[in-house]
């Protein structure tokens, strides 16, 4: 298993040495290298969704969360975002120029068109969620090339909204 | 009946609570402590929900959209009259200051629990509020109506009357409320955009779009005034509540008392609290808010005629049960509170966890709370509708729970704050714990300096958490993987069955041995 962080940068994999439950980090890989670590151990604890961690000889608890693909983590007070990949998989990004909605709800005003040349930042669609507006401004200048929803219409999170080339 | 309930003018003895969320659970809790039957309402969403889980008994409104269920007022009062409800009270948003609602309630022969419904239009209608606080003497902001016909051309009214009140401005709607429909202007050319936004968004969500300009105070702080009336004419106030730590006018962190009111400031608008609620004849809990300058000149800004959100710093530092309060002066119980009794115990501070990414500008989040544990240190209270394995979607507000602390001084409030929000662990969804910690251990939070821009005038880097190195969570993730704690999923929350015992929870445990 591949392991990375907020499914961005390197992928790690693992490995554990083990003695009597005790799981101690004995090696971490990524692209090939070797990467040091601190010294940390790892023990099952009563509670269901929580570990005991040992690092650099102080112990806490971790408490962690699997939901689909992420693991999600509590420790020293702070929640983090780990993501499990099967080996040499390829990481899901939308395509180059793709401009997706980034919650679901509803378009209130389009305010470019197919051919348009926009500049960075300017507002090219109005969306509404959670009854507020909220604008989608373009990450660069280009030209629009394509549309894909008119005002009034409904839209699901990470649908493409709006391609720009250059 | 309840025993304190039972010389009551007008007592009832079930209370209908119609809302959803934490504010639903809040006061489903009051009527059961009090000896009431609460009553809840649901659709469809909320079939699982804790208000529903909470409540004595519970009505399904069928329908998809809010203004088929929790906003439609024919057919919360037929689910009232059907589960036997004597008395409606709306928590706070939803119908909560629709007059027209607290009229229908009445006209049903129903107990509403808050104030008039001449109150709820006159504070509703901030034109009609702002001409009502000029006759009763309480401050207002430099500020004008204006007189736009339906179907002329609006913007050559608006931009006189923005010359007027000059720049920076307000552009708010009359009927707004929770910062929708208000836009800030800075400058001229910008008048126009800000201003077809505010009026559509007033459209959507209060179904006016009438706006008003008004001077925009930079630099000042919110502060708002508590004030609890009977039916008899006896006002309270139960001091302030300072909630200047706002981004785009959405409170984040709320406390009380507040670090920039002196007793003289807290007397005067105390007292201009009261003369505010006294000119709607206002009956139970309401809040009057204020814009404190750095001066300490204070300008009323609005009064909210229910229960507020950040009502419970309120409750802890005076140690007074504001829905308990509701329920009793609905009754037609007198208030028998004389101002002199009401004091300040210490410091309390609220957080209001939201669903939402901060790294990606607030973006509301969703997903399965897959682990929720609240935090359980003495000092710490939780209102929250959610539990362990609830779902959060994008049908309802995004607020989670609110954390609130009470602690002998400010700055003890403050470690308590920390502390709680460290220990709450809540996977699954992404929320903005980690942004209030790093917020309200900022400087300018820690000193009781902040006004209601900083958080909009302030790069959010100033707030990013502190980094862990990335083999340490590989290693905490890996290693959970291989103790197989995914295959935990049916059993969350509950203790890992004992594999000697049998059954969860053995006392024995702590032995280290056990016994069959």
């Amino acid at each position: 298993m591949e392991w990375s962080i907020d499914n961005s940068g390197p992928r790690y994999t693992v490995n554990f040495s083990e003695k009597e439950g005790l799981l101690s980090l004995s090696k971490l890989i990524s692209n090939g290298d070797e990467i040091s670590f601190p010294e940390i151990s790892l023990s099952k604890d009563q509670q269901s969704g929580r570990i005991l961690v040992e690092l650099d000889g102080v112990r806490s608890f971790a408490h962690v969360s699997r939901c689909d693909d992420e693991w999600w983590i509590h420790f020293q007070g702070r929640i983090y975002v780990t993501n499990m990949h099967e080996p040499g998989s390829k990481d899901s990004t939308l395509s180059e120029g793709s401009l997706s909605a980034p919650m679901p709800g509803t378009i209130l005003d389009v305010m470019v068109k197919k051919g348009q040349r926009v500049r960075e930042g300017q507002t090219l669609l109005v969306m509404e969620a959670m009854k507020m507006e909220h604008r989608i401004q373009a990450p660069r200048a280009g030209e629009v090339t394509e549309v894909y929803f008119q005002t009034g219409e409904r839209v699901d999170m990470g649908a493409n909204l709006v391609e720009i080339s250059d | 009946m309840p025993d304190w309930m039972i010389n009551a003018p007008t007592p009832f003895n079930s209370v209908l609570v119609a809302n959803r969320g934490e504010i639903a659970v809040r006061i489903l809790k009051a009527a059961k402590e009090s000896g009431l039957k609460g009553i809840a309402i649901y659709s469809d969403p909320d079939k699982n929900s804790l208000h529903v889980e909470i409540a004595d008994d519970s009505v399904h409104l069928p329908g998809k959209s809010l203004s088929e269920t929790y906003l439609n007022m024919e057919l919360i009062i037929s689910a009232a009259k059907e589960s036997g409800a004597q008395a409606i009270h709306p928590g706070y948003g939803f119908l909560s200051e629709r007059a027209n609602f607290a009229k229908l309630v009445k006209d049903s022969g129903l107990i509403w629990i808050g104030p008039s419904s001449e109150a709820i239009e006159t504070m509703g209608d901030k034109i009609s509020a702002r001409r009502r606080m000029i006759e009763s003497n309480v401050p207002i902001i430099p500020g004008e109506e204006l007189a736009i016909e339906s179907g002329s051309n609006p913007l050559g009214v608006l931009a006189t009357s923005a010359a007027r009140v000059g720049y920076p401005l307000l552009v708010k709607a009359s009927a707004g409320g929770g910062g929708k429909g208000m836009r800030a202007v800075h400058e001229p050319k910008m008048l126009r955009t800000e201003y077809e936004a505010a009026a559509r968004e007033a459209s959507a969500a209060f179904g006016d779009g009438t706006v008003y300009v008004e001077r925009l105070l930079t630099g000042s702080r919110h502060v708002e005034i508590q004030v609890l009336c009977d039916q008899y004419g006896n006002s309270i106030h139960l001091n302030e509540r300072d909630c200047s730590l706002q981004r785009r006018h959405q409170k984040v962190i709320e406390e009380a008392p507040s670090p920039a009111v002196t007793p003289e400031i807290r007397n005067n608008m105390g007292q201009a609290a009261i003369r505010a609620a006294k000119a709607v004849n206002y009956e139970g809990a309401g809040t009057v808010e204020f814009l404190l300058t750095s001066k300490g000149e204070f300008f009323f800004l609005e009064m909210n005629t229910r229960l507020q959100v950040e009502h419970p710093v309120t409750e802890l530092i005076t140690g007074i049960d504001l829905v308990q309060k509701q329920f009793e002066v609905a009754a037609g119980i007198p208030l028998n509170i004389s101002q002199d009794e009401i004091g300040i115990t210490g410091h309390s501070i609220e957080a209001r966890i939201y669903a939402e990414d901060v790294s990606k500008g607030f973006l509301p989040a969703i997903g399965k709370l897959s682990m929720w544990r609240p935090p359980t240190t003495p000092g710490v209270r939780m209102d929250s509708g959610f539990r362990e394995g609830d779902e959060v979607t994008i049908d309802f507000d995004p607020m989670l729970a609110k954390l609130i602390v009470h602690a002998p001084t400010r700055e003890a409030a403050l470690r308590r704050l920390d502390t709680a929000l460290s220990e709450f662990v809540v996977l699954g969804v992404t929320t903005n714990v980690g942004f209030l910690r790093e917020v309200s251990k900022s400087e300018a939070f820690s000193n009781g300096l902040v006004t209601t821009d900083y958080l909009d005038n302030i790069s959010l880097e100033e707030f990013k958490e502190p980094e862990i190195s990335d083999s340490i969570l590989i290693s905490i993730a890996a290693g959970a993987s291989r103790f197989g704690l995914d295959r935990n999923l049916l059993s969350v929350n509950s203790e890992i069955i004992d594999e000697y015992s049998g059954h969860s929870g053995d006392p024995f445990k702590t032995l280290t041995r056990s016994y069959p």
